[in-house]
């Protein structure tokens, strides 16, 4: 295989990790700091992981964070993949009309978003909370998803999909075994991006969740003003040990018994 | 093969539910009154659009326009290079490559936010490091500055522009690029004639993803910024929260997400016709 | 292989999110008193003892402003049985018919409450709200790198200060605080006036370093800043961990302000939440409460449990000659558009 890449490339690229993991370093660093508030460095302690795990709100929020990001994030890379897939097939005024609307969430700023959606659901007297916040999450994630697997397809042509057909293959067979293969990595980096969009936000969740739904962007934001304790550097240092191991493990279990050594490896 | 007959359904009855009828609801309230006490009163009402034209309002949307377009083409060119990287290395690179990306956007926006305040004050680590590194004879006040909020935006919204640019080259047939070199292109000619083009798709889903939501962030200009600089969407906010007058914050709202559909449109048009362009000198 | 990874995932995924969700489901059958304030604005510990007095459960939720408060319980519908708005949200709230009456028999203790916050003018003869904890928003310096003595407003625009000085993110509070340097009342509504103290927040411009009201307390402990507009509590606070910080109420005057409890409007569980602030207001439970979260506790017969420390900080207890320079903010009415539109004027610097 010729090297497609320069070697500026590669210095770039790890100076641009660098610059990505600098606050997370501090972050990490900061949770073994013994001063609560005072941003100094006042002498290494464990304790902040210690009170971490006696607190309640912290758990309840962040069990609430991570169910809602996983179920909004199934749901709207389900529907996103659907509505990419659907609009490849409609042309003129009907497929702009919905890739305009597909574009809306992606665009309204987040306190409309929350602001009307609780005024509906207000209306409708749905009781705010998890659900509510899910139906939020996933309207606006799963344009970024269709967006995400746009882009995918439009670099994509039919031809294989059409010979997979001409072979009698059915419309399922087509697109488990030839479709879904080549969008996949489209459906995974919007599935990223949804889930990392549901973790984070703030705004929307705010004004549609309900009592004991806080997730954990909301209990953050309402910390700051007595000073956000270290506990929630030490959960977040957590968090990012957590993920990078549940992903080593993914990819041990899918390569274990993969002896196809030209196949290439995803993400998930 | 009708895709769309049944995968259509399913996404119109989501998106009419919870998006159109909030919409709408939004759309009615940008023309109707308020009381004194900021509820919504059922009378028509234009005041909402005419205030948008008052110098001051349409000033701070020309600042949010210049940010997000300053911030959407920094962050183009630091994320294309990383995004090439990526899409061309091992497949195992490939997958460390995106998920490490992603990782530090998992955790929260604010903490991220404050965790830069600690690197850029004035006793913070970087001018620490400056300062011990001699290169410095007194901190430099990088915090509370246009730099320190372009910055902030740039770095939160990199994922937005790799993403998409790797999803596009990764697809990119590279058998392409050695029939260029073959045929004596020069590396750059490659990427310019061969590369870019079929990255396109690429670029635009990124350029539109952050500067969308660059436009719409104000909380980076308020903690990196030390809120000395206003958004268009500071207004908004601040039009449902503290002024209480919920027709100009709506109204405000719609002519910012129409501006946007009308800019995204242009844009897209301004891509696919330099893109027939670039094809038919190929030719 | 990738395929059949992918899918897995999806089940997976799936199964995990039905199972907590069914798990979520099965809640307890207790009576639930729903709590909705700032963060960590009660002793955890005071909390659990009133859910083992009344065998019920508290659950608490946390909003960042007022404003986010309003816009929530507006919409309807929220949930919650007890909020704590400031003085300024009380009269809003009631104006908009948003909060309950109070059933004062259900508060004996309303008694313990020192005179000079009961009956306040936001909410005259406390039909709906009962103060929970006051402060002023007054000046913030360090010692360390301000030698002059600081007592006045007009000390912010001094030209040594030049890109050290922090103000509150707040246009109330900011421009009635240069109403007040002009000698007039925080909330004016006559138009030249607000102008007025709006130009002369523009010749401050140079000297502020940022606007900030969530996390100026770390801008003076880190000593970013010299000098601020601050709370008394939170000036108190960063006294505690900056001891080189000083308070003062300037002698032009300045804003009090209160947190209140409040009852929403439809709330399920009133009588539980009258109970609660009742139980709140027992000078034992007070006074640990208020150790606990350091700012001023209105409760008189609460202070002979409170430790010399406490009683002794001069930014948790104000004097009464401090507070008779003290103005509440009121409701401005139309005039809020005008406070609002200028300051986007002299935030966007246009």
């Amino acid at each position: 295989m010729k090297k497609r890449s320069h070697p500026l490339l590669g210095i770039h690229s790890y100076l641009m990790l660098a610059f990505i993991y600098m606050p997370i370093l501090i972050i990490i660093i900061y949770s073994f700091n013994s001063a609560r508030l005072s941003g100094n460095w006042e002498g290494f302690t464990l304790d902040w992981y210690t009170s971490l795990f006696q607190n309640r709100h912290v758990r309840e929020a962040l069990m609430n964070s991570l169910t809602i990001a996983i179920t909004s994030t199934v749901v709207s890379t389900m529907l996103g993949t659907a509505a990419a897939l659907a609009l490849r097939d409609l042309r003129g005024k009907k497929r702009s009309g919905m890739n305009g609307l597909l574009y809306l969430p992606v665009i309204i700023p987040d306190i409309i978003m929350g602001l009307s959606l609780l005024v509906m659901f207000s209306q409708l007297n749905m009781p705010l909370g998890k659900t509510t916040v899910m139906i939020a999450h996933i309207t606006f994630s799963l344009s970024y998803v269709y967006v995400v697997v746009t882009a995918r397809l439009s670099g994509m042509g039919k031809q294989l999909e059409e010979a997979a057909q001409d072979l009698g293959a059915t419309p399922w067979q087509t697109f488990r075994h030839v479709t879904l293969p080549q969008i996949a990595p489209g459906i995974i980096s919007g599935a990223l991006i949804a889930f990392t969009l549901s973790l984070d936000d703030f705004m929307v969740s705010f004004f549609v969740a309900g009592p004991s739904s806080t997730t954990l962007p909301i209990y953050i934001y309402a910390q700051v003003k007595r000073g956000i304790s270290p506990e929630i550097n030490a959960l977040c240092t957590l968090l990012i040990l957590v993920s990078i191991t549940l992903i080593l493990l993914s990819q041990y279990i899918l390569n274990r018994g993969n002896n196809d050594k030209k196949h290439k490896t995803l993400p998930i | 093969m009708r895709n769309s007959r049944f995968l259509l359904p399913p996404v119109l009855l989501w998106l009419s539910l919870f998006l159109v009828i909030p919409m709408l609801i939004v759309v009615g309230i940008s023309f109707l009154s308020r009381d004194t006490l900021g509820r919504v009163v059922f009378e028509f009402n234009l005041e909402g659009y005419r205030t948008f034209f008052d110098p001051l309002y349409l000033g701070i949307y020309w600042d949010t326009l210049v940010l997000s377009l300053l911030t959407t083409v920094i962050c183009l060119l630091v994320s294309y290079p990383l995004a090439y990287y990526i899409a061309n290395a091992s497949p195992r690179v490939q997958t460390w490559g995106l998920v490490l990306i992603t990782i530090p956007f998992w955790i929260n926006f604010l903490i991220r936010t404050y965790a830069w305040v600690l690197l850029l004050r004035t006793q913070g680590v970087v001018n620490s490091a400056l300062l011990w590194l001699g290169w410095i004879d007194e901190p430099i006040q990088m915090l509370y500055t246009y730099g320190a909020v372009l910055m902030g935006m740039v770095y939160n919204f990199i994922p937005f522009m790799v993403l998409p640019i790797y999803v596009a080259l990764e697809q990119m047939d590279k058998r392409l690029l050695d029939a260029a070199s073959d045929l004596g292109a020069s590396r750059w000619k490659a990427f310019l004639h061969v590369t870019l083009p079929q990255s396109k798709s690429g670029i635009m889903t990124g350029a539109v993803l952050v500067y969308v939501s660059t436009s719409g962030m104000f909380v980076v200009t308020d903690i990196l910024g030390g809120a000395k600089s206003t958004m268009i969407s500071n207004i908004i906010q601040t039009q449902f929260l503290g002024a209480r007058n919920w027709p100009f914050g709506a109204a405000l709202s719609v002519i910012f997400v129409v501006t946007s559909l009308i800019l995204i449109l242009l844009f897209n048009r301004a891509m696919q016709a330099r893109h027939q362009r670039v094809g038919e000198g190929r030719a | 292989m990738k395929r059949r990874g992918w899918t897995r995932l999806l089940a997976a995924g799936l199964v995990g999110v039905l199972s907590v969700g069914l798990l979520a489901g099965c809640g307890s059958e207790k009576e639930t008193l729903h709590i909705y304030s700032w963060a960590d604005n009660f002793d955890p510990e005071v909390l659990k003892d009133f859910e083992e007095k009344f065998d019920v459960k508290v659950t608490y939720d946390n909003y960042a402003n007022n404003e986010d408060l309003l816009a929530k319980i507006n919409a309807g519908g929220s949930g919650y049985d007890l909020i704590q708005p400031s003085d300024y949200m009380v009269k809003t709230m009631i104006e908009s018919d948003l909060l309950e009456p109070l059933d004062m028999n259900n508060i004996p203790n309303f008694e313990n409450i020192s005179d000079t916050f009961k009956d306040p003018s936001y909410d005259p003869g406390n039909q709906y709200s009962i103060v929970y904890t006051t402060g002023v928003t007054g000046i913030a310096y360090n010692t360390k790198y301000i030698q002059d003595e600081i007592n006045s407003w007009e000390d912010l625009w001094n030209p040594e200060y030049k890109g050290k000085v922090l103000l509150l993110d707040d246009n109330r509070e900011v421009i009635g605080l240069a109403l007040k340097k002009l000698g007039k009342s925080n909330s004016t509504t006559d138009e030249a006036e607000i102008t007025a103290a709006v130009e002369e927040l523009k010749t401050l411009l140079p000297n502020v370093l940022a606007f900030d009201t969530d996390s100026i307390k770390q801008k003076m402990m880190q000593e970013e800043g010299w000098i601020a507009s601050v709370w008394s509590g939170d000036a108190a606070f960063i006294a505690a961990e900056n001891p080189d910080v000083a308070y003062v109420v300037p002698e032009e005057g300045a804003t009090i302000f209160s947190d209140n409890y409040a009852i929403p409007k439809g709330a399920k569980n009133k009588e539980l939440a009258e109970k609660f602030i009742n139980f709140m207001l027992e000078p034992e439970v007070s006074a640990k409460n208020f150790e606990y979260i350091g700012y001023s506790n209105p409760n008189t017969k609460a202070m002979e449990f409170h430790s010399e420390d406490y009683r002794n900080n001069t930014m948790i207890n104000l004097t009464d000659e401090e507070l008779a320079r003290t103005e509440w903010l009121d409701n401005v009415g139309e005039a809020l558009q005008l406070y609002d539109r200028l300051w986007s004027e002299l935030k966007s610097g246009r």
